[in-house]
């Protein structure tokens, strides 16, 4: 008897979760559906490499333009695929942007949630469709007790916060009221190469990378000392897909259960980089990091990284994951930084090469300011 | 020179008993609805105050609507009642809910930090954030757990409150209200649905009450007092949540049998079940412990579930 294909519908299919995810559902099998918001500019550099020519091949992998903000567009989009599992994993999903701009990230992540939610509920398809949320331990924040898990009471620190509350409780809600296979994931910090360049991990490997390489001097920091628990996005979209394999929704806590700061990242990466680690000087917003091999500072403060509100520490107890789904991460936090640093060092070979050959290569607005060309005395402006 | 106050959604119960209120405290006071023009001033107009206050028209889920107002009138207090206050009504528009309730909250917050007004807001909560209460009394450190999508937005709002206040040194606050009932209660509240049938009976009118689940229990309160709390919460030197309620549970059937006896009946041969009335997901029981609120502001719920039942079966507004 032959298993018919499922069919999986990923929002956000263009980011680092997404990716993963689109890969590990094709290996699966599956027919995979994607979501994405129309761009001018080309935006699918993480999922480019499984394209798959129509002309050739009859292609597993199919991109809808979409938006979470647009309830008639994911119903159409829904109604058409008629999806056996649905992954929201699209949102706005910067902590620090969420500050400045809380109404569109409660939009798209709040009001983005309950239009997947009521799309199925609309199109009749409770019965055949499950739904995985996205959740997050920033809902935890102001942690109320430590390690956090499944029944700790959230606390969120920051708009985006907020918004995955709202996430959170209506997909339990729409799971209560009307039978629906929807569960959370509340998954800890999850990094990898494909991570997005503003995330504080990859700003970090990246930043020392190009250091490395001579295309930077500098990398400014805010608060060194938040404590986070760092895992490896294909270890956890693992557990994503398994949450919807199960005779009914549960919601889990996704985390490795060892909690490291930022400053501690940092040396690490230093580490990596062969650099021996990083020796620290001073404190509060004079503090520095130099190089432990050549002394030169490569770690300055800017307080415009400081949080309006921060989440000090986060500590994820992922026992109920192990013991009911038998999941555990496998990649431990030294393995997932030289991954991130070897990729990070590979960039910045590219460009160090072009430039060096006299080709003019320009960077990202967004790349935060490293004085590039300038003696630094003190922080730059 | 006399304080001046906004209540956003001054037409529904609380915003009426609340202008009152703060009138006869001298204040200058403004009204909003989402149109001034052609919203129901009903409850003004039964508590005599409907000249008494300036009435604008505000839409809390417009920016430039918030941003106008408060920049134009510059108020000292801001009451944000305004909403959709139906946690029946929720399910049918769950993206109504969220935009009028949390999105409201956010422009009021957002507006505020923006003109760096250094008003004073209170933001109207629920206890249906508690979700079953099933050990002890729910208070101000238990955790929500949220059974309808209006829940999930009262919820929603409470945390952008306490973030905003947090994160920027604004003074807000939520008032977690439980429920609070009074002649001025729109009919679709179960609590006024009852009792106007009840009179409808007594009449001869109607032969049955209708409802759906019967074995809920809830902390029912007089309105009138719990806008005086309201109004506490904004007089302290610092911010901080405050749950107001009664600490008394009650179950609704007991609620029908008070109102049926406030007319001399029986309910028994007038109550009738009807599942199509039963919420796709709703709270069974409810218990709250508002020991903070009388220890720090001396408030506390003094009217009876008597008392209240009998108030709204005679239309008795305070």
């Amino acid at each position: 008897m032959e298993t018919s294909t499922k069919i999986a519908l990923i929002t956000g299919i263009t980011g680092q979760d997404g990716s993963y995810l689109a890969e590990l559902l094709l290996d699966k099998g599956y027919v995979v559906h994607g979501i994405k918001r129309r761009s001018s500019s080309f935006n699918t550099n993480r999922i480019d490499h499984l394209y798959q020519d129509p002309h050739v091949s009859e292609s597993r992998l199919i991109l809808h333009y979409g938006d979470l903000t647009d309830s008639t567009n994911l119903i159409r989009i829904i109604q058409q695929v008629r999806p056996d599992e649905i992954y929201n994993l699209g949102a706005q999903s910067h902590v620090a942007v969420s500050f400045e701009s809380p109404e569109y990230t409660a939009n798209s992540d709040a009001l983005g949630t309950l239009r997947i939610l009521e799309a199925v509920r609309i199109l009749g398809l409770i019965e055949t469709t499950r739904i995985y949320q996205a959740s997050t331990s920033e809902l935890y924040g102001l942690v109320q007790e430590t390690p956090q898990k499944e029944t700790t009471p959230f606390y969120p620190r920051s708009p985006y916060g907020v918004a995955k509350l709202y996430a959170y409780w209506i997909t339990v809600n729409y799971r209560e009221s009307y039978g629906m296979y929807a569960c959370n994931g509340i998954l800890f910090n999850h990094e990898s190469p494909r991570r997005g360049e503003t995330f504080v991990t990859r700003k970090i490997t990246r930043g020392l990378a190009r250091i490395a390489a001579g295309l930077d001097q500098c990398l400014f920091m805010g608060n060194l000392d938040s404590l986070r628990d760092w895992g490896h996005a294909r270890d956890y979209v693992e557990m994503q897909w398994m949450m919807l394999q199960q005779d009914k929704p549960e919601d889990f806590v996704i985390a490795t259960g060892r909690q490291e700061s930022v400053r501690r990242f940092i040396e690490l990466t230093a580490k990596a980089l062969g650099w021996g680690g990083i020796v620290w000087n001073g404190e509060g917003v004079e503090e520095t990091g130099t190089r432990a091999d050549t002394g030169s500072i490569v770690v300055r403060i800017d307080p415009r990284y400081f949080r309006p509100s921060e989440v000090e520490t986060l500590l994820g107890d992922p026992t109920q994951a192990r013991e009911k789904l038998g999941w555990t991460p496998t990649i431990t936090l030294e393995e997932l930084i030289t991954e991130m640093v070897n990729t990070d060092q590979e960039e910045a070979s590219k460009e160090a090469i072009l430039r060096r050959e006299g080709f003019i290569v320009v960077g990202s607005m967004e790349n935060p300011p490293s004085c590039i060309n300038a003696e630094i005395k003190g922080p730059c402006t | 020179m006399a304080r001046k106050a906004l209540i956003a959604g001054v037409t529904g119960q609380d915003g009426a008993y609340l202008a009152k209120y703060l009138l006869e405290k001298g204040y200058t006071l403004i009204g909003s609805s989402r149109d001034a023009q052609t919203c129901d001033t009903s409850r003004l107009e039964r508590l005599g105050i409907q000249s008494d206050l300036e009435l604008v028209s505000i839409a809390p889920n417009d920016f430039r609507s918030v941003l106008k107002a408060l920049s134009t009138l510059e108020p000292d207090e801001i009451y944000n009642l305004a909403g959709q206050t139906s946690v029946g009504l929720s399910f049918e528009q769950p993206v109504e809910c969220m935009e009028s309730i949390a999105g409201g909250t956010l422009n009021f917050l957002e507006v505020m930090r923006y003109l760096g007004l250094p008003s004073k807001l209170f933001s109207a909560g629920s206890s249906e954030c508690f979700g079953d209460i099933d050990v002890e009394s729910a208070t101000e450190s238990t955790a929500f757990k949220p059974r309808s999508p209006y829940a999930v937005a009262k919820s929603t709002s409470f945390w952008q409150v306490a973030n905003y206040r947090q994160a920027y040194g604004m003074y807000c606050c939520t008032g977690i209200l439980a429920n609070h009932e009074s002649p001025l209660r729109p009919s679709r509240f179960v609590t006024q649905k009852i009792i106007q049938s009840v009179r409808l009976i007594k009449q001869g009118v109607l032969q049955e009450l209708r409802l759906g689940n019967l074995d809920v229990w809830r902390d029912w309160g007089w309105a009138p007092e719990y806008v005086i709390a309201a109004y506490q919460m904004l007089q302290q030197s610092e911010p901080k949540d405050y749950l107001i309620a009664s600490g008394r549970t009650t179950s609704l059937r007991e609620f029908v049998r008070l109102a049926f006896a406030a007319a001399n009946l029986e309910s028994e041969p007038y109550l009738k079940t009807d599942s199509d009335l039963v919420r796709p997901s709703d709270i069974r029981y409810s218990s709250m412990d508002p020991t903070l609120i009388r220890d720090e502001l001396g408030w506390s719920a003094e009217t009876s579930m008597e008392e209240i039942v009998q108030r709204m079966y005679e239309g008795k507004l305070i």
